[in-house]
């Protein structure tokens, strides 16, 4: 299946259990001779800030307001999403079976 | 290499370092068990509209028979012709043949040209 | 070049390019009407000015991006597109005013009306910009633009008070008027801080091919280019502060904003008046039209630049050719430039958080920026400029439907 891989940015992605995760943010990718290699999709709202290159201005903020919710950031390994219908992605896993990314 | 923040939008530069426009889409392969693979740039037409809402998409199509150079679809370059990623990408292609510029050689042609001062005609085909 | 030379050329360019219709404008309302009081709106927008012109250079000097450029990159086409759409707008109805501008200067030196002077001054201003080059329209115009400095005369010879005038560099409430008082600060901040000058600067950086090496020159050049800028505009509120308001005089027509320059200067003043407006409006023009096209060329990702044959940059040449001939339209059909330039100073002043917000961004950016990112101060002052422009945002129209 062909499909624009930009279309999926800020996609929201739900669990197994249809319960939400997050927007997809970011790919991370190996770069290949003919093609790139999509390893894992980053999902969270750190993956915006992280592609703003907006560390330097997040982290003082957060820090002043005490706020956890923007550390969510979860890295889904290409075999756990399900792509079948790319304007709703789903993951193949519960969202408790994930591991955050700190 | 992060998809979004070093290739989509990158600014496009072919052998000759003209510039050819920006990235404005990806193609992605998806298989049912195999690893999904970035296989294509897309430059312009309907799918940089598509990524605001895909109504604009569909009217940046139509009004693009109507006026402008004739393309079946955007410009899709093979990743296997991206050279190196960095500050801009660099293409191994040369801009004119891969109907990157398409618009750029027809204003030039049917409009710029025609205006005095503006540049010999059939300079671009240099 | 010299670095030397390149610094003064810098700061002249930036203090002849300084003034153009809607400071002026916006100057001489606000001295005709509250005197000194003023002052310390050109005084504040003059200091973010600073801030923002020293930060566009930086970035394009280090990241050899413009501030476009890098705004499509970070932040996608998406989110570009409205900064696109709201910032060009504005920014064309400021080209409307300005060569409007250039239409009442003409009208005030020949007799003959500006709408007459719509087509052939857009074609004028084409004809440069299509067979000019970078260097001439930046040096060229700027170098013209020189003559505004007839303000600093008239002002001088009207012997304003220096207790009165220091008063006003702070901010005080007014007694009356207060909806006038708040329409005419916005305008000056909407005037002194426009996006458009950020964007020209930092593809003027690229133009000129800056690098690292000129960060102490930018420096320079912000700082006293734009403090001698601002020190223009001031001498256009004091002038009008002196002949204007004792006389109860309200700057709604051009001609009244002659005035200033006419008492202080009677022999000279109105012809001064009127070749110093046609060369600021005129570099103001070049200025904006470039900055337009430069806007969709490099976040569209175009071939640009002022010094390709126009052939060779097809689109972005077409861009300014099809921008310029559209702003002559409404001043062909006698819409007044004087109304156009105070609703394009409250619109800039509107639209100022998508210019700025995103620019907080890219300067903190490690990679476009590396150790050359904004420390605390600059980002202070970027979060200042921030608050005071979502004040602005928020105030300004319906200050100018009240004040205006």
């Amino acid at each position: 299946m062909e499909l624009n891989a930009e279309l999926l940015i800020g996609t929201k992605v739900v669990d197994s259990a249809g319960e939400s995760v997050g927007r997809i943010e970011e790919f991370r990718v190996e770069r290949e001779e003919k093609a790139c290699l999509v390893n894992t999709y980053v999902i969270g709202v750190s993956g915006l800030v992280d592609r703003l290159s907006a560390w330097t201005l997040v982290r003082p903020i957060n820090k002043f307001l005490h706020s956890h919710k923007l550390y969510s950031l979860y890295e889904i390994p290409w075999q756990d999403m399900d792509l079948t219908d790319p304007r709703h992605p789903k993951l193949r896993k519960a969202r408790r079976d994930l591991r955050p990314v700190n | 290499m992060k998809l979004v923040r070093d290739v989509l939008d990158k600014q496009l530069i072919d052998r000759e370092n003209c510039e050819m426009g920006r990235v404005s889409g990806l193609i992605m392969h998806v298989g049912e068990k195999s690893q999904p693979r970035i296989t294509h740039i897309v430059i312009g037409g309907e799918t940089l509209w598509m990524r605001i809402h895909p109504m604009l998409g569909r009217i940046s199509k139509r009004l693009a028979r109507w006026w402008g150079p004739k393309r079946d679809g955007p410009v899709r370059i093979p990743w296997s012709r991206v050279e190196t990623v960095g500050r801009d990408i660099k293409l191994d292609v040369r801009a004119r043949e891969t109907g990157a510029i398409d618009w750029e050689i027809w204003i030039a042609r049917h409009i710029i040209e025609h205006i005095p001062g503006g540049g010999e005609k059939g300079e671009e085909e240099e | 070049m010299s670095k030397a030379l390149q610094i003064a050329l810098g700061i002249i360019t930036s203090i002849g390019g300084f003034l153009e219709i809607g400071s002026v404008v916006t100057a001489a309302q606000a001295g005709a009407a509250f005197g000194y009081q003023l002052l310390w709106a050109i005084l504040l927008g003059v200091l973010c000015l600073i801030f923002l012109v020293e930060m566009s250079g930086r970035l394009a000097a280090v990241s050899k991006h413009t501030i476009v450029d890098a705004m499509r990159e970070r932040f996608g086409f998406p989110f570009f597109s409205i900064v696109l759409l709201g910032i060009v707008l504005v920014a064309f109805l400021v080209l409307v005013a300005e060569l409007g501008g250039i239409g009442l200067s003409l009208q005030i030196l020949t007799g003959i009306g500006f709408p007459w002077w719509a087509i052939p001054v857009s074609f004028g201003v084409w004809a440069l910009m299509w067979k000019g080059t970078f260097s001439l329209i930046e040096n060229g115009a700027s170098l013209l633009g020189l003559f505004t400095i007839a303000f600093v005369v008239a002002a001088v010879k009207l012997h304003p008070d220096g207790a009165s005038t220091a008063h006003g560099l702070l901010p005080t409430f007014p007694g009356e008027d207060k909806a006038k008082y708040g329409f005419t600060a916005v305008s000056i901040l909407g005037a002194s801080i426009s996006p458009y000058l950020m964007y020209f600067y930092s593809s003027g950086a690229i133009e000129d091919e800056w690098d690292e090496s000129y960060i102490p020159i930018n420096r320079f050049i912000a700082t006293f280019g734009m403090s001698f800028g601002g020190l223009l505009s001031m001498a256009v509120l004091v002038a009008a502060a002196l002949a204007l308001q004792p006389k109860g005089i309200d700057v709604d027509k051009f001609e009244q904003a002659a005035l200033l320059m006419t008492t202080a200067l009677p022999k000279w003043g109105f012809y001064l008046f009127g070749i110093a407006m046609l060369f600021a409006c005129l570099g103001a023009a070049l200025e904006i039209s470039l900055a337009i096209a430069y806007f969709f060329a490099q976040g569209l990702g175009w071939n640009w630049s002022e010094n390709l044959q126009p052939s060779k940059d097809a689109r972005f040449s077409f861009v300014y050719t099809i921008i310029i001939f559209l702003a002559a339209i409404p001043l062909v059909m006698g819409v007044d430039p004087i109304k156009v330039t105070l609703m394009g100073m409250a619109l800039t002043a509107a639209t100022l958080p998508l210019a700025i917000v995103p620019f907080l961004f890219l300067m903190n950016d490690p990679i476009y920026l590396g150790e050359h990112r904004n420390g605390w101060i600059s980002n202070s002052v970027v979060a200042i400029v921030i608050l005071i422009s979502f004040v602005l945002a928020v105030v300004s129209i319906p200050l100018q439907v009240l004040g205006s």
